[in-house]
């Protein structure tokens, strides 16, 4: 017979006995049950953590005032949880408000939801991409809603439960096709193509993080949103819309193949505006039309008689001529073997150089090419950069080496023939006669925004080919010859400098000149550069029109537009007549 | 007078199980008071932390609806916008020779974009969440008790 003391504790032992066996079967339970070992993991994966890549928002683009030209638009992925689907088994609702919300097939989404983690091998199913705020706000009320129905135990209410949507961010041009030859574009999926988007493409999209994700909310980590750096560029949205609508207007007026303006400010090398026709269209990622060329840096041409600036800049600042040089015009000459003839194939007798810039004569630029002889010409187009590249900072220039210097070249090359540029590479040799003779790298981006701060890039300069003199007397002498050489450039008030140029065209292969002549009887390029005011430039306007129709000359129909463009351009940059001007200098 | 005591104790034992038990129940209260310190700042640290998950989706969903801003501002002040409300409120076109040139006192026409600071690529930011937040309870202890120390 036990004792009162040992039955008790016996009692206490069986009781700690079953304890103890119950413990230990819940242990084995949740060590070899399916769903507590899933857990389990689960557990270790989210405690231990994970990492998450954040990709940055790209950065926005302005123009020189700060008007957004690329901006990001917040779009979502609608996917379904196929875990959480599931498990309440609600495919058929979801098919049939996400069918009706995001107007997508109901079977599509049917077929999608319907399957199970184990076939799929996914948790998640996307189901659609890139929908709009306003679709997603009316997919969350609706999920809201069906979340508040109440159901039974035996007939539960239908859900949505399992659907989800992220964000994410595309790009968006408020613009639309402003500029779109300078900016580029960004496909749907992220592709930078041309232009400063492309160019810039490391600096913009901006350096991904990885964040430490875990399930541990003591376990907090220092995760800054990454941003990529913003651009400031040098384009005037003002300028470039408005060059844009006259060269869109000149182009179509004139019947001419396409067009380029160029407004750049000469003493910085800032593009203000580079307008082309055609312009990029932000064609749908799989176009083929996608293969763009941005002609004011890609479209190699032979300038004409716009290059004449360049031999009379190298001539005046090798003293080999003054304004006033007399030259006798007999209409011919020959040089290097090659026989030249002035435009009009006339000899203007008496003239100064002066008025050899005002007539445009290819005998007069050719003679004095000569005699500033092959060496000292072509060390002075090499200064002026000629058969270099420009150095802007766009993706895409192109450069055609200048032809292997020579006598047989020299009188071509002295007004702009036989030798291949892009415009921008134009602008930029010319832009030292307006700058003092200092030649500044073309650009067109200004500031960089990185984390919050602004770096503002200093202009360059690529060469000083002639010295600030001859530049002076160079503007003075296309000042005057301007006025007698073109009626069509009428802006009142101001004294601009310019020359005009129509070049010569030589036959693409299947052009039925082809082989016979060197250049084309039926087309032209027309030209004009200028830039003002004379005494202190604060623009430079190049023009190319590619085979007008109307007129094959450049004083006819290039010049009006460079005449347009500078009319506008006085106002939009705050530019005050020379006597105005002249008066406040003087106060 | 101590061999009177170890002769007392020895006399009654149950004084040296009271004295066991008082040490054991010692031993208890200590570590059931540095486990509820450590529970309370777990807790704390924890309720802190689950603020800081919801402050950053907060922070995420406003980063999405700044660029849509961004985005809208941009749309409503493009060219094509702005001459439409010029339209709408019966502006014309200037030509130029309705142009005439003012000089305004201290006016300097635009300015070229300032947004923001001038860089400087030494000034980096530093982390924004506190020490307090990320380390131990052990070496948050730790570190008071030589700022104690070094005081």
């Amino acid at each position: 017979m036990l004792s009162d003391f040992e039955l008790r504790t016996n009692i206490i032992k069986v009781i700690f006995s079953m304890v103890a066996i119950l413990i230990l079967g819940r242990i084995i339970g949740l060590q070899t049950n399916k769903a507590n070992r899933d857990f389990q993991e689960y557990w270790e994966y989210v405690s231990s953590g994970y990492e998450e890549e954040i990709t940055p928002a790209r950065g926005l683009i302005y123009d020189r005032y700060g008007t957004p030209l690329a901006t990001n638009l917040t779009v979502y992925e609608v996917n379904v949880n196929l875990e959480k689907s599931n498990f309440v088994g609600n495919a058929e609702t979801i098919a049939s408000v996400l069918s009706r919300i995001l107007d997508i097939p109901y079977d599509e989404v049917f077929r999608k939801t319907n399957v199970s983690v184990k076939e799929t091998g996914f948790t998640r199913k996307i189901i659609t991409s890139f929908i709009d705020q306003e679709r997603i706000d009316q997919l969350a009320l609706t999920y809201d809603e069906y979340e508040n129905l109440n159901g039974t135990k035996k007939n539960p209410a239908p859900t949505l439960y399992g659907v989800e949507w992220t964000p994410f961010l595309i790009r968006q041009y408020p613009e639309e096709e402003l500029a779109s030859n300078v900016i580029g574009s960004v496909s749907k999926y992220g592709d930078a193509r041309r232009g400063v988007e492309q160019q810039y493409d490391e600096l913009l999209s901006g350096v991904p993080s990885k964040s430490l994700q875990t399930g541990l909310p003591n376990v907090i980590h220092d995760d800054d949103w990454p941003k990529g750096s913003s651009l400031v560029l040098t384009i005037d949205r003002e300028i470039q819309r408005t060059v844009e609508d006259i060269l869109d207007f000149h182009v179509d007026e004139t019947g001419s193949l396409s067009g380029v303006v160029i407004v750049s400010d000469p003493e910085t090398g800032d593009v203000l505006a580079m307008a082309t026709t055609s312009r990029y269209d932000r064609l749908p990622d799989n176009d083929p039309r996608i293969e763009f060329v941005n002609p004011a840096i890609e479209s190699l041409y032979e300038p004409g008689s716009v290059s004449k600036v360049l031999t009379m800049a190298a001539a005046l600042d090798a003293g080999l001529v003054t304004p006033d040089t007399p030259f006798l015009d007999t209409g011919i000459v020959e040089v290097g073997g090659v026989t030249v003839y002035n435009w009009d194939r006339v000899g203007h007798g008496q003239v100064t150089m002066t008025g050899c810039m005002e007539l445009s004569l290819n005998v007069c630029l050719a003679s004095v090419a000569r005699d500033l002889g092959v060496t000292t010409f072509y060390e002075y187009l090499d200064a002026f950069g000629i058969g270099h590249r420009s150095g802007i900072d766009l993706e895409g220039e192109r450069i055609y080496p200048l032809a292997i210097p020579g006598e047989g070249n020299l009188a071509a090359h002295s007004f702009g023939q036989a030798m291949n540029l892009a415009p921008i590479q134009m602008v930029t040799a010319i832009s030292a006669v307006a700058n003092d003779g200092v030649m500044m790298a073309p650009r067109i981006v200004r500031s960089i925004i990185s984390n919050g701060r602004q770096y503002d890039l200093p202009p360059k300069v690529i060469s000083k080919p002639i010295t600030a003199e001859t530049a002076h007397t160079l503007t003075e002498m296309l000042t005057v010859s301007l006025q007698g050489e073109s009626s069509n450039i009428e802006v009142d008030g101001y004294r601009l400098a310019g020359k005009t140029g129509t070049a010569q065209i030589a036959p693409y292969k299947g052009h039925p000149e082809y082989d016979i002549l060197p250049y084309r009887t039926d087309a032209t390029n027309a030209s004009f550069v200028g830039w003002g005011p004379a005494d202190d430039p604060k623009f430079l306007v190049y023009v190319w029109l590619e085979e007008p129709q109307t007129s094959p000359w450049g004083s006819v129909v290039a010049a009006p537009v460079f005449s347009d463009v500078v009319n506008e351009l006085v106002v939009l940059m705050d530019i005050p007549p020379d006597a105005i001007r002249l008066q406040i200098a003087n106060q | 007078m101590p061999k009177n005591l170890i002769q007392a104790y020895q006399q009654a034992p149950w004084r040296v199980q009271i004295q066991r038990i008082g040490l054991f129940l010692l031993f208890l209260v200590t570590s059931a008071l540095i486990a509820g310190v450590y529970l309370y700042f777990s807790a704390q640290t924890t309720a802190v932390g689950v603020e800081i998950w919801r402050l950053e989706a907060t922070q995420e969903a406003t980063h999405f609806e700044i660029e849509n801003l961004q985005n809208v501002l941009a749309e409503k002040s493009s060219v094509r916008s702005m001459e439409e409300w010029a339209k709408d409120l019966n502006f014309d076109r200037y030509t130029p020779d309705e142009v005439e040139y003012m000089v305004i006192p201290g006016y300097y026409g635009r300015q070229t974009a300032q947004m923001g600071p001038t860089g400087n690529f030494s000034n980096a930011p530093d982390s924004i969440i506190k020490p307090a937040y990320t380390q131990s309870l052990w070496e948050w202890l730790l570190e008071k008790l030589l700022k104690l120390s070094s005081q």
